[in-house]
């Protein structure tokens, strides 16, 4: 259960946030999770339902996950295949099978609204 | 109250953060990097599924490099002092982390472990350092410890499929070891098929078979760690 520890430092961050904003209640947060980040979502949000609710900051926050698709990149000709869900079997411009994903692996705090 | 969003301004306000949930992490992580290359050693961290091999992998390189190479080991485990105590029999400088529950170390935990790691060197000089995670190829991955090198390990009674399965563990490292290969016999299990699969998510990743309690294929191990240190 790592999401457990990153979803403790993400509410460190928005006490972090909170306080240089002046603000004292967290209404909405927007998480975005990278498909190959190794983060299980519904753990995410598990535990964020969990902990979130312990500190008043943060207990009304809705929680909203972002999971961008995936992208590909060709190692022959550097051309970067359209996003899927899927890795798609060759470079649709030179053929090649050597496909790499291209980033996907991230775990960003995009936004927090808060009053 | 800051002055870059308005925020004196009542009702709502949304700010735009686009920041890593691992930047504290990652910000540690290359403190422990230039920790370790102060130190002279390349660093290894070892990820694999519980029971793959990685403790008795380390007990016979350092059998084998122990002469030629100054070796230290952080040992990662949920609990107990058990891989510690293993590698500490071979007579080289070891520290255990517990993570009391956690399913992986992360560079706060690794930082605290270079420390005292570095107050068992009398010398302050390694050339390698092995950083053994604590067993689950999931979580591990996702934590950079301020290594140089990651390998992951897949055993042969483990079956092929890994790669596609945990793919964050194969496209993170640079070295990928199929091991107890003495095994092979008894298993479906074909090299060549989990290469492939690791192959295809990463195809720069270095692939090496190798068993630890026969020997077989040590010897590739062996001239890879030598060639980091050079
Ligand atoms: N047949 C065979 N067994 C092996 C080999 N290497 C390790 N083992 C056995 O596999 C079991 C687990 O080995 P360990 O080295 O403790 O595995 P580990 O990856 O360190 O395990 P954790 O630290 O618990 O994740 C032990 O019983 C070893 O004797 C090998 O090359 N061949
Ligand atoms: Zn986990
Ligand atoms: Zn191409
Ligand atoms: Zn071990």
């Amino acid at each position: 259960m790592h999401e457990l520890s990153l979803v403790q430092g993400l509410l460190r961050q928005l006490a972090d946030l909170a306080g240089k904003h002046g603000a004292t209640s967290v209404s909405r947060v927007k998480v975005e999770i990278g498909p190959l980040s190794g983060i299980v979502v519904d753990s995410f949000c598990f535990g964020f339902e969990v902990l979130a609710v312990e500190d008043e900051l943060t207990q009304r926050a809705i929680l909203e996950i972002v999971v961008p698709p995936l992208q590909y990149q060709c190692c022959h000709c550097g051309s970067s295949c359209p996003a899927t869900t899927t890795m798609p079997d060759s470079c649709p411009r030179c053929g090649t099978t050597l496909l790499v994903p291209a980033g996907g692996d991230g775990i960003v705090l995009l936004q927090v609204e808060m009053e | 109250m800051c002055d870059d969003c308005g925020c004196a301004a009542p009702g709502p306000k949304v700010v735009e953060v686009n920041q890593s949930l691992l930047a504290a992490n990652d910000a540690l992580a290359a403190k422990n990097r230039t920790h370790i290359e102060a130190l002279g050693a390349v660093a290894i961290n070892m990820i694999s599924s519980p029971g793959s091999g990685k403790t008795t992998l380390l007990e016979k390189t350092i059998e084998r490099l122990k002469g030629e190479l100054r070796i230290g080991v952080i040992e990662g485990d949920i609990e107990t002092e058990r891989d510690a105590d293993r590698i500490r029999a071979k007579g080289v400088p070891v520290v255990q982390l517990t993570t009391g529950g956690a399913c992986h170390l992360d560079a706060a935990l690794t930082h605290r472990g270079l420390h005292a790691l570095e107050d068992q060197l009398v010398d302050k000089k390694l050339d390698l350092l092995f950083i053994e995670n604590v067993g689950n190829l999931v979580c591990p991955a996702t934590f950079d410890l301020g290594e140089h090198q990651r390998v992951v390990l897949v055993s042969v009674p483990e079956g092929p499929d890994k790669p596609a399965k945990y793919p964050k563990a194969f496209v993170s490292s640079q070295l990928f070891i199929i091991s107890k290969t003495d095994l092979l016999p008894y298993f479906d299990f074909s090299p060549a098929a989990a290469a492939k699969e690791a192959l295809q998510l990463n195809p720069r990743l270095a692939v090496m078979e190798l068993s630890a309690a026969t020997g077989e294929g040590l010897d590739g191990w062996l001239d890879y760690l030598r060639s980091l240190c050079r």
